[in-house]
This record gives C-alpha cells, sequence and structure tokens, in this order.
C-alpha cells in the first residue's frame, strides 16, 4: 500500500486509478489509511463477493489473497500478478498500455 | 475519469505485517545468499550491477543482494564477536525507503514509523541534522534503542538523499548485548559507503 502511495503521482501521469480493496470493515480501513497516510480509495468488502469475482477469495477464510490487477478503460484485465505487488512492473505494464492507447 | 484502473486485493493486517518484519529480518534471511556482483571500479572503489559505484567495505564484510520483497537494493553484513549470536551489523542500501513523500523532512518522519515497527525496540533519535548526501540536501538521523527483556541494544544510522525526485536511503543496524560496546569502526565503514556512492545511469523512475 505505501509502495502504491509513494507512486501515486506516476499513477497520474499514466492516467491511472488504483484502489484497494479488502475484507475488513470501513473503520480499520479508515485507521490504517490514516496511520499509513494513505490517500487512495480503500473499499471493503466485508462479504467478499469482490474476491469471489475476481478470484481471490480462498473458499474457507475471511480474508483474500493478494493479488494487483490491472484493468483497461474498456473493463478488460489486462494484468494479474498474485503476491506482493512489484511496483516497477506495474509502472513498466502502465507506460506500456498507456502507449498503446496513445496517451502523451 | 481515469481511463485504467489498478485493483489492489489485500489482507491489511498481514500485507502490513509482513512489509514490515521484512526490514527486521532481512539480513538473517539474506546472511546466506552471497551474490558476486561486485566488480572492481576505480581507486578501490566497486560497481554492484553495473549501475552504483561506492567505496566496499574491507573483509569479513558480506555482500548481500536484496531479494523480492526487500526494502534494500543490497547491502553488507557482519557477524561481531560476542556473547549473543545477534551481535552483528548490517549496512545497505534503499531506492524504496519507508514512507512515500517526496520531502526529505516528512519522508524521516514517516521512515521513522516503520523503521523497528516490527521489533520490541523503543527507537529514539539522538541526533537528526541536515546535511548532503548525493551531492544534494540531505538528511542524517542517528537512533538508539533497548530491549530490556531480550538484554540486547541497538544503534543505527539513517542517511536519506535523493535520486532525481525520489528519496533514497542508506541505513546502518549494529546489535550488541545490552552491556556491550557498539563498535564505531563499523559506522565509520558505513560513512565511506554512503559518502562515496554514486549513480553510474539513470534510474528505473528516471526513465519512466
Amino acid at each position: 500500500m505505501e509502495g502504491h502511495q509513494r507512486n501515486l503521482y506516476l499513477y497520474d501521469r499514466f492516467d491511472t486509478q488504483v484502489v484497494g480493496v479488502s475484507r475488513d470493515d470501513v473503520i480499520t480501513l479508515q485507521y490504517w489509511a490514516k496511520d499509513l497516510g494513505i490517500t487512495f480509495p480503500l473499499l471493503s468488502n466485508v462479504s467478499g463477493w469482490l474476491g469471489v469475482l475476481y478470484d481471490v477469495q480462498p473458499g474457507d477464510q475471511p480474508f483474500f489473497n493478494r493479488r494487483t490487477m490491472i484493468i483497461d478503460k474498456k473493463g478488460i484485465i489486462r494484468y494479474v500478478r498474485d503476491g506482493s505487488p512489484d511496483y516497477k512492473d506495474i509502472l513498466a505494464f502502465l507506460k506500456k498500455l498507456n502507449r498503446e492507447e496513445g496517451q502523451p | 475519469m481515469k481511463t485504467m484502473f489498478i485493483i489492489s486485493c489485500f489482507l491489511v493486517v498481514v500485507s502490513l505485517g509482513s512489509v514490515c518484519s521484512a526490514h527486521e529480518t532481512a539480513a538473517t534471511d539474506n546472511a546466506a545468499q552471497t551474490v558476486p556482483a561486485l566488480k572492481p571500479g576505480d581507486k578501490g572503489t566497486a560497481i554492484y550491477d553495473g549501475e552504483y559505484e561506492f567505496m566496499p567495505p574491507p573483509s569479513p564484510w558480506e555482500l548481500i543482494r536484496g531479494g523480492e520483497g526487500s526494502d534494500f537494493v543490497f547491502g553488507f553484513y557482519r557477524k561481531d564477536p560476542g556473547k549473543l549470536q545477534l551481535e552483528s551489523t548490517f549496512f545497505a542500501f534503499s531506492d524504496e525507503p519507508y514512507g512515500y513523500s517526496k520531502d526529505i523532512e516528512q519522508r524521516a518522519d514517516e521512515f521513522l514509523k516503520r523503521f523497528f515497527w516490527s521489533s520490541h525496540v523503543k527507537m529514539k533519535v539522538v541526533d537528526r541534522k541536515k546535511t548532503t548526501v548525493l551531492g544534494a540536501e540531505g538528511l542524517v538521523l542517528v537512533l538508539e534503542g533497548k530491549d530490556a527483556i531480550k538484554g540486547t541494544k541497538v544503534r543505527s544510522k539513517v542517511i536519506l538523499g535523493k535520486r532525481g525526485d525520489r528519496v533514497v536511503a542508506f541505513y546502518i543496524n549494529q546489535w550488541r548485548a545490552s552491556d556491550s560496546k557498539f563498535d564505531q569502526a563499523a559506522f565509520d565503514t558505513f560513512d565511506r559507503f554512503a559518502g562515496s556512492f554514486r549513480f553510474l545511469k539513470k534510474s528505473f523512475y528516471e526513465t519512466l
């Protein structure tokens, strides 16, 4: 999360919005966002349906697996990586996508 | 309206815990991974991965390469003599130090919030002063802490500087038994390392 926060100005450059999704409740996420200085949206999905939708919800566990996805403007998932985010890999991919879409 | 979205799914507690604990365990976890990535430079310097040139520490310091998820690019580890197994010194260069601000003073405060976060040691800043780092504005922090339960103490020095518009850091941690003395010579070695450090090419971010 801190890495995403560090790179917000670069995501802006590539016309990208980062969103964090967690099964933690809103109050918990508010606490963590304040404590870590996170300014991008954190979505609380306590019921876990979003995790099922994106295939990151282990069957009998109350949390999501870690996964990063990049969705383009057509709504197509273009990038999926499990585990901790590889921020340089994400930025390199966004640069490539941005170039594909013909934006400066 | 943004054209692309990054969705990052996580468990907040686990992701925080794993990131923070990496700092404390990095030297131990990577101690066995000696990677011969150093090449000789001019005037006694060494070059790491063709990108970083610096004065290397003398033997028996051991090169440690930062792995995936590590908070440092590379560093040097030395097991020190002493009655406790943890008596050792580790110093490193980090291109992604804790925190997120591009302002060095603000970044220092963010960094200190996370530094030793997962340990039982309460770190106290004993010195904080502005200095020149990598030819530009920088900040030096000296910290000390004790773990009364384990009978250990630690002294750290953190140097924050800029590479392009991003903050980078050098840091050293020296662990000792509570009744042992710190070894200033190791800090002098670290100062030579950080003071001689230069980049041989542009960073990933500068070329993005």
